[in-house]
């Protein structure tokens, strides 16, 4: 075991996503101890950029699930392709055997994740869409690594265990048994020192001045009243990369409160409406 | 190893599993864990399911590792617990005299402002002794038992009475919010509520229809004919509106939790409204009822086969209902008597009840709860009145 554990991949980071140190700790743990990680957190705090930086770091190839609210457990596992065998047996003009059905067996998500001959990241993004009878059938899948074919009576075993990072924006509660078998953590929004260090990595050249007064209005404006949707770290770098583009912007206009390009940043209409209104009375 | 720590976790109400220590054994045996800080960061990875649990674990993790205090109650903790033991004392005077040593009469004479400051007196005096006993209170306080309170001393101070008439609503917690916490959805209420849906095709015909195909196939005698169609979705739309106010409702709080939690889990179009006693010229769609007013005239543009439920108490002084000024609340001043209100709505959606928690041999003797039940047709929020309001709901004419 010791072994293994040491020669195990450790996670620390990747070029374009910066990592505090307790996630790290976190991640690392949950892969030793092969439990999913769930990640909650608001929009906005890169729950799915860790499984990108994941799989970039370690060199392993990413399977993103991205959940819909009408999927079905098997929809994630496999789907037999009845259509296309009818079609075959009618036309008969493929490579495919129509006596053979396993010929017409795809894989979904977390079967390509199954039979892959390499490790891989498996992303379950946005769990909490789906309702809970999924939730729990898809730990069990997780848990035993293995599902049956039923056309085919077939058992597909996991080669290798991935490394499994479940994201939630917490509309809803999960349900017991499913938070009992993963590990968990929720991600804060970024305190203004990360958020400095997370807009570097984005624009490594950029002003210092642009940076502070960028990052001091932004956290200004998160703190608005009646916003709906407050505006986050995705906002904040496309904020930046249009106020770069704009060669009439001057910082000095953000310290009179004069913010262009509020709609970068407020998306919803009302949002906006009050933003607007609130920045005018806004001075850094 | 650290079974104390365990146990202190779940002590403090943090729901921790057996299953998950175990696994937390597991990392430390592997030598994932080498210093405190991993500790910290593993333990509660594995053990702690939820932020809302997080500074509770980091009081405990601190508590018992670097013997540091449990934090003492701040200012504004204090109001709480002091409110709290103000509602407990409505509820069992006696108990709570009790329990601080005070002759309970002597605590009959004060006002409700002397009483609240006199708890506060007493709770920062005894801070020392209490070390998070104000759990207990706190816990004791808001969890609804009973309802048979009187108001000792004659106060108005909230509606616990029988009557549930007082006029202003002393203290009004209004930052109660139902969808924080609450017991789990309960499988009673989920079978109750199954049958409150309508099954319509929707979408791209993407599905197959196969007993149809064949048939068409060999009708075409043996060309093969597939044949399409729209998958069913639920597309029943609910708005759920909540009486949230007040202390006439707080008797029925984990009762309103558990409909609330299951209809968010269940229902893909649900709206959730909030208002207090009865409904003027506005609703809420926050519970603290301030934000996010939503003109109850702009209910009228809404799909009609809506599905509109009321959750109330529907008790009141009859001119809350009945006055065209009759809102307890100074800011909601409006024109319309809450009756005609009532009436708008339940003309525009054809399918809307109210669900009572109130027992319904309770309803001859609330005369408001009689002029509502002239308006929507009123069932009680119990298993056996919520299948009779779903089969209301459903009605085909």
């Amino acid at each position: 075991m010791t072994q293994e554990s040491s020669s195990n991949p450790q996670f620390t980071g990747a070029s374009r996503y910066v990592l505090d140190e307790e996630l790290a700790k976190i991640v690392n743990i949950s892969m030793a101890l092969e439990m999913p990680l769930l990640l909650k957190g608001e929009p906005g705090t890169g729950k799915t950029m860790l499984a990108h930086a994941i799989s970039e770091s370690l060199n392993m190839d990413l399977i993103v699930l991205n959940v819909k609210s009408s999927m079905k457990l098997v929809d994630a596992l496999y789907q037999y392709d009845t259509l296309t065998r009818l079609n075959d047996s009618r036309f008969g003009d493929s490579t495919r055997n129509v006596s053979n059905i396993e010929d017409y067996i795809k894989m979904g998500k977390i079967g390509q994740a199954f039979v892959s001959d390499k490790r891989v990241v498996l992303l379950i993004d946005e769990i909490d869409k789906a309702d809970t009878d999924f939730q729990d059938d898809m730990l069990d899948v997780l848990d035993q690594m293995e599902f049956d074919i039923i056309e085919i009576d077939k058992t597909i075993r996991a080669k290798h265990r991935p490394v499994i990072i479940i994201t939630s924006n917490a509309k809803k509660d999960l349900s017991d048994p499913f938070l009992g078998r993963c590990n968990f953590h929720h991600i804060a929004f970024p305190e203004p020192d990360m958020m400095r260090r997370i807009i570097r990595v984005h624009f490594p050249d950029i002003e210092k001045d642009l940076l502070n007064h960028t990052v001091t209005a932004f956290y200004r404006m998160r703190e608005f009243r009646g916003v709906e949707k407050k505006p986050a770290t995705r906002e904040l770098i496309n904020w930046i990369r249009a106020l770069k583009a704009d060669p009439d912007f001057k910082i000095k206009d953000l310290a009179k409160g004069n913010i262009p390009f509020l709609g970068v940043l407020f998306k919803k209409s009302p949002d906006y409406a009050v933003a607007r209104n609130s920045v005018s009375r806004m001075r850094l | 190893m650290f079974t104390k720590f365990f146990y202190l976790l779940k002590e403090v109400g943090i729901p921790v599993s057996p299953t998950s220590f175990l696994r937390l054994q597991k990392a430390l045996d592997n030598g994932l864990i080498t210093t405190l800080d991993d500790f910290y960061t593993a333990a509660r990875t594995i053990l702690v399911k939820s932020e809302r649990y997080f500074d509770l674990y980091d009081q405990v993790f601190a508590h018992h590792f670097e013997g540091a205090e449990l934090e003492k109650p701040a200012p504004f903790e204090l109001d709480e617990v002091a409110q709290a033991m103000l509602e407990q004392w409505l509820r069992d005077p006696k108990g709570v005299a009790d329990a601080l040593g005070m002759d309970e009469s002597e605590l009959n004479r004060m006002s409700p402002e002397e009483l609240l400051q006199y708890f506060l007196d007493r709770l920062k005096e005894q801070t020392e002794e209490h070390h998070g006993g104000h759990k207990w209170i706190g816990t004791g306080g808001t969890s609804p038992v009973g309802h048979s309170g009187f108001h000792p001393g004659g106060m108005r101070v909230g509606g616990i009475s029988r009557n549930k008439s007082a006029v202003k609503v002393a203290m009004d917690r209004r930052y109660r919010d139902y969808s924080q916490e609450g017991p789990l959805t309960q499988a009673q209420m989920g079978e109750a509520l199954k049958r409150l849906r309508n099954m319509v095709p929707v979408g791209p015909k993407d599905e197959v229809n196969i007993d149809e195909t064949i048939y068409q196939t060999m009708k075409n005698a043996g060309e093969i004919e597939i044949v399409f169609e729209r998958s069913l979705r639920d597309r029943l739309k609910v708005i759920l509106a909540i009486d949230n106010g007040g202390w006439s409702m707080d008797p029925y709080v984990s009762v309103v939790q558990t409909l609330f939690n299951y209809a968010r889990a269940q229902f893909k179009e649900l709206k959730t409204f909030f208002f207090h006693n009865t409904i003027y010229d506005y609703l809420w769609e926050d519970p603290a009822r301030f934000r996010k007013p939503v003109k109850v005239d702009d209910l009228a543009r809404l799909d009609p086969e809506t599905r509109f439920i009321i959750v109330g108490d529907a008790s009141m002084a009859p001119y809350e209902l009945m006055a065209a000024d009759g809102s307890i609340h100074i800011e909601e001043r409006s024109m319309k008597p809450s009756y005609e209100r009532l009436r708008f709505i339940a003309g525009t959606f054809r399918y809307s009840v109210w669900l009572n928690p109130k027992m319904a041999q309770e309803w001859p003797y609330t005369r408001t709860i009689s002029m509502i039940r002239d308006i929507f047709p009123m069932f009680e929020l119990t298993i056996d009145g919520l299948e009779k309001a779903v089969a209301y709901l459903m009605r085909s004419n």
